[in-house]
């Protein structure tokens, strides 16, 4: 019989050695560079690369967005807050805590939206969306409403609060990067290739005696999480939570890092969030007027390059040296 | 093994499909034939579980599987090839042919993305399932190819692969010769014969007479959504029935 290369071994082995590669990158970093303020925005690509790591593994393999991810990061972030301030639970713990919490709401979301055969998702997660801002702003007694909430402890390892950034540094990257390099193991895994497969025809997946509305639902909610744990990560880093974290705004934000980076490709939606931190940081001082500019930058992106920037951009240099190599063996 | 009874579908006020009742006998290979709006790829449908009929009962081994989700007759023992090709363009053929028996192999969620060490053995598994079926419709060389690149006669025999890797009982196939020429209907009509010889059962839409008069063990006709008669292709051939209502209004055209 004939033997073929097994392709996902081999992307499996692949995937490791470059997240390891990265992780040991970033590992080094503050040790090379020493302390400084650059770590404080390093921290928060970490954060941020979770929402943007989970719609991209959505978008990338179910072919589908929601706007729910700034809903889940926030639900992340005051799940975990409420549960360590008002009930006095450890951080890590009140962290898993509110990533059950997560899953369980995305479950119930997605097991309502999922099993119609259409673009739903986008519109029911829109109004999730607005339904969690509101809840957050008048639910004060709980939430703390428009005010938010103070206080919240950061996280302890071995008797030693997180407190400085290069501490909360070498813990939150590599957290980021194992989340990375599960979303990377689980696009080239079945569920992937299922996944590939439901977004090109969802009723031939049935007929193979697949439940193509279980593994939609279960994209949803591991996507999901990896919003809601990057609220619980910012939580307990910066300390206060008000109903600006994660709000639709935010979602689309994080939207637009996927227009940046690509929506399908993890590796791009950790560049596209890394572009955007810095040019909020740097850059773009200019506050509101940066809304509509980053706003008609992503209608351009998108007629141009409907993947996304990057990968269109990365196409056109490569079939830009593809013709050149043409030209010059013409030559 | 397979049995439809009183079975009907209509639409609305259009009745597609009436009082259909037949068997089919295990390890067989049975032709639905019929004119255009006979309600043959409708039947198809049901039995597929893609529509659920509006009477009548489908039963599979005793079981009754009508009325069924279509994953759930799917996972029952019952595959499907479509009139035009449907396999999943942008995955490789050995894809194709892996989400076949992709219901067979447990790993979820979890287990896919921690990259578990069983998870790579169930691929493994998968994967030479998927060779050997590819190399049973011939196909292996094809194997790392993506599936829009391949003809729309070689797609049909990845539907094929991918069909037989589900471990189906009964595979339907919805004109699978259409658009072939002379000895590629040869070719297909050889094919069919192995996946009966592996014991599986087919069931066949065609319109392609001398195609089906060679491998079929039994006929069913249906016209205008009726039984119209069953039997071997000999006795089919020689019905005056089927003569006047099918045979006859080909030979009118």
């Amino acid at each position: 019989m004939t033997t073929i290369a097994l392709p996902a071994r081999n992307e499996i082995r692949n995937n490791a050695a470059t997240v390891l590669a990265f992780a040991a990158g970033m590992i080094a970093l503050p040790f090379v560079f020493g302390n400084g303020y650059y770590l404080n925005t390093l921290v928060f690509v970490a954060i941020l690369a979770l929402p943007a790591l989970g719609l991209s593994l959505l978008s990338g393999l179910s072919g589908q967005l929601a706007i729910s991810h700034g809903a889940f990061f926030a639900l992340g972030a005051y799940g975990s807050s409420i549960l360590a301030v008002r009930l006095g639970i450890d951080p890590a713990i009140s962290t898993i805590l509110a990533q059950f919490i997560v899953a369980a709401i995305a479950a119930a979301i997605g097991a309502v939206v999922l099993r119609l055969r259409s673009h739903y998702l986008a519109i029911a997660t829109l109004s999730f969306a607005i339904i969690v801002e509101l809840l957050i702003e008048e639910w004060s007694s709980v939430t703390g409403g428009m005010q938010g909430m103070i206080g919240i402890p950061p996280y302890e390892i071995a008797g030693m609060s997180l407190t400085s950034d290069k501490a909360v540094y070498l813990v939150y990257w590599p957290i980021t990067i194992l989340m990375l390099w599960f979303a990377l193991n689980l696009s080239v895994s079945r569920v992937g290739r299922a996944l590939r497969a439901i977004r090109e025809g969802e009723p031939i997946v049935d007929s193979l005696g697949i439940r193509a509305a279980n593994y939609k639902i279960g994209v949803y909610v591991v996507s999901s999480v990896f919003a809601g744990l990057g609220g619980s990560l910012y939580a307990h880093f910066v300390g206060f939570v008000t109903p600006a974290t994660g709000s639709l705004m935010f979602a689309i934000d994080i939207i637009m890092v996927l227009a940046l980076g690509g929506f399908d490709r993890l590796w791009g939606a950790l560049v596209g969030v890394a572009l955007i931190t810095l040019l909020n940081e740097y850059a773009l001082g200019f506050a509101d007027y940066k809304r509509i500019f980053l706003g008609v930058a992503l209608i351009a992106v998108m007629l141009v390059f409907p993947r996304g920037l990057l990968p269109g951009i990365i196409d056109l240099v490569g079939s830009g040296l593809r013709k050149g190599g043409a030209d010059a063996r013409r030559a | 093994m397979l049995a439809a009874r009183d079975l009907g579908k209509s639409f609305g006020g259009l009745t597609a499909l009436h009082n259909v009742s037949f068997d089919v006998v295990k390890g067989q290979i049975k032709a639905v034939i019929g004119p255009n709006g006979a309600g043959k790829t409708t039947l198809f449908n049901l039995i597929a579980g893609t529509l659920r009929p509006s009477a009548g009962t489908i039963t599979l081994d005793g079981k009754t599987i009508s009325g069924l989700s279509a994953s759930a007759i799917g996972a029952s023992g019952i595959a499907r090839t479509f009139q035009q090709p449907q396999v999943f363009r942008s995955l490789s053929v050995a894809e194709n042919v892996m989400l076949g028996g992709h219901r067979f192999n447990k790993a979820g969620f979890i287990a896919c993305g921690l990259g578990l060490s069983f998870t790579r053995r169930e691929e493994e598994d998968l994967h030479a399932t998927a060779s050997k079926w590819l190399d049973f419709v011939g196909l292996a060389e094809f194997s790392s190819r993506t599936a829009s690149e391949l003809s729309l006669g070689q797609q049909r025999y990845v539907e094929i692969a991918r069909a037989m890797a589900t471990g189906a009982k009964v595979i339907l196939m919805d004109e699978p010769a259409a658009g072939l020429d002379d000895t590629e209907t040869r070719q297909l009509g050889d094919l069919v014969r192995q996946i009966r010889a592996t014991g599986v059962t087919v069931l066949i839409i065609d319109h392609h007479m001398d195609f089906i008069m060679s491998i079929a063990d039994s006929i069913l006709v249906l016209n205008f959504g009726e039984w119209l008669a069953e039997g071997t292709p000999e006795e089919i051939v020689g019905s005056e029935t089927v003569i006047n209502a099918y045979l006859g209004s080909v030979e009118d055209a």
